[in-house]
């Protein structure tokens, strides 16, 4: 099926390492939201307008994607299972919301993976454009190359006033979400994120972990987005989010150079012991991979640790993920199950123990 | 009874969690369970809650009737009521805009740091007729000056742009609205 080389456990080209900041800045992304006239919004329309707009939009993208070299791969949601549907969330391709599949809905994939344009999930359209590392105006430019390819076959809910008409009020305007995911474990265990969190909240962009305010995010890794999408041209916000990240990089920076002058063996320390056990655990939870892989991965920026791929630890992050573990197990798993494969898979890939084979039919 | 999770502290929260049909029970702490959570770097979540928002900030939208205009606004196209928008956090339809427009700008405000107008991207298509309407008002000022400064070859001139760009305005460009 169409859908399986994106089921794949293989990394998708935005999970590379490369360019400047990556030890920090880990990915990027731009998430652009469209409406088409003439319908209602997801949020009142009926089950006969979804199917018209689903229908409507997949065709002009798998028309006209060519002329821009794009060849997607269109996938209908609720035909999808529901594990391969968790895969395409724990991948980014698409969001939570989609995956419930409440009424007709599609993404539709680039070949790389950098592109994958949601219809039907809150809005009729949700361009989203994925690049690893810090590469804001690289990101923006991919979307906005295909949304101006659109806007010439399908007549977007545009306002004179308000710009780009959306379900949720916080995307009127621009309908602009840029993103930037931040590795950030010394002004995390230094608590300076505590500081930085509401500050940076009050000029129009906001930080967040995987959880609430305030709580240690998951593997320390941060997401800094913008907050405002109205009065801002998407120029105006990309600079300032630019400018923000690169400050907060500089600051992670310094505090890690702090944390190696003061307390350099209890960092040390710190490290290979996460390191060891990533590569001998038998069981591994999802909370300790995570702050294991987030010791390891600044063992490696560090120069500690040197003869590990940080590529292959940007793909254990997506791979060591429930619904990930199961597909590639090919059978589903309760979780202390998973728990065993997910140390099993960090033993493969991190490849500094042969496996032991005894240990294979766990429960 | 002692916190699964740290074994010190006392614990005060029952966590269950559901997962693929599986049902995990956990008394922990009050600091592990604020901690407590599944994998989820998920790009985006709502950045917040926002129907909680708008309800905290109009909250008498639902018991005050307006004495003078009587009636909640509805929008005409999907049938959602003003009230049911600041419930939801969500608008059904472009019509939304229209018919909440009066009570928008308050919310916008709030949202976007007192923002209530777009600044960037315009449709290539909406960006002609605009741009084109614009022009028009602009021209219909100079006009109205120069009749009043009685300089009539120079507002003829004008009349005759402003005629021009009408007919731009009904001809070849869709609006699309």
């Amino acid at each position: 099926m169409a859908i399986d080389r994106f089921l794949q456990p293989r990394a998708s080209s935005w999970m590379a390492n490369a360019g400047e900041n990556v030890d920090i800045a880990m990915s990027t992304r731009i998430r652009l939201a469209r409406n088409i006239s003439d319908f209602h919004f997801p949020y009142a329309f009926s089950e006969d307008e979804a199917l018209k707009v689903d229908k409507a939009i997949s065709a002009v993208l798998l028309d006209k994607g060519r002329e821009l070299d794009y060849n997607f791969t269109h996938i209908d949601i609720q035909e999808t299972q529901q594990l391969e549907r968790e895969v395409l969330v724990e991948k980014h391709l698409i969001s939570p919301y989609l995956a419930r599949g409440q009424h007709s809905g599609s993404v539709l994939l680039s070949d790389n993976e950098e592109l994958s344009i949601m219809v039907n999930e809150e809005d009729h359209l949700r361009i989203q454009s994925l690049q690893s590392g810090f590469h804001l105006q690289e990101a923006y430019q991919v979307a906005n190359r295909l949304d101006s390819l659109l806007e010439k076959h399908l007549s977007y809910a545009f306002h004179e006033k308000f710009g780009y008409l959306t379900s949720c009020p916080t995307n009127t305007g621009t309908g602009m979400r840029a993103s930037v995911m931040l590795h950030l474990p010394a002004l995390t265990m230094s608590h300076q994120i505590n500081r930085i969190i509401p500050a940076i909240s009050r000029i129009g962009m906001v930080v967040r972990g995987s959880y609430g305010e305030g709580s240690e995010a998951l593997g320390n890794v941060y997401q800094i987005s913008n907050q405002l999408t109205l009065g801002k041209s998407e120029h105006e916000i990309l600079q300032d989010l630019q400018n923000m990240t690169e400050q907060i990089i500089q600051q992670e920076r310094r505090a890690r150079e702090a944390i190696r002058s003061n307390s350099p063996i209890v960092l040390e320390d710190r490290i290979y012991r996460s390191l060891g056990t990533l590569t001998h655990s038998r069981l591994l939870t999802t909370e300790e991979a995570a702050k294991c892989l987030s010791d390891v991965r600044l063992g490696i920026d560090l120069k500690m640790i040197k003869d590990m791929d940080m590529s292959i630890l940007n793909e254990l992050m997506i791979f060591m993920q429930p619904a990930f573990l199961q597909q590639y197990s090919n059978k589903p798993l309760e979780p202390k199950e998973r728990d065993f494969a997910r140390a099993n898979l960090f033993r493969e890939r991190l490849n500094k123990e042969s496996l032991n084979d005894e240990g294979e039919d766990y429960v | 009874m002692i916190c699964d999770q740290c074994g010190e502290r006392h614990a005060s929260v029952i966590v269950k969690q559901k997962q693929q049909g599986q049902t995990t029970e956990r008394h922990l702490c009050h600091v592990c369970a604020a901690g407590t959570q599944s994998i989820n770097i998920a790009f985006e979540q709502d950045p917040m809650a926002i129907h909680q928002l708008l309800t905290n900030w109009f909250p008498n939208q639902q018991t005050t009737v307006n004495p003078v205009r009587k009636e909640v606004a509805v929008c005409p196209s999907c049938g959602f009521a003003f009230t049911k928008f600041l419930k939801l956090g969500k608008f059904g339809c472009a019509s939304c805009y229209d018919a909440f427009e009066p009570q928008l700008d308050e919310v916008f405000k709030r949202l976007h740091n007192g923002n209530t107008e777009h600044n960037g991207k315009i449709p290539a298509s909406y960006g002609n007729t605009l741009k084109i309407k614009k022009e028009i008002e602009k021209l219909r000022k100079q006009m109205k000056t120069s009749i009043e400064e009685e300089d009539f070859e120079g507002a003829a001139k004008l009349r005759d742009e402003i005629r021009l760009l009408n007919s731009q305005l009904e001809g070849g460009v869709s609006n699309g609205n």
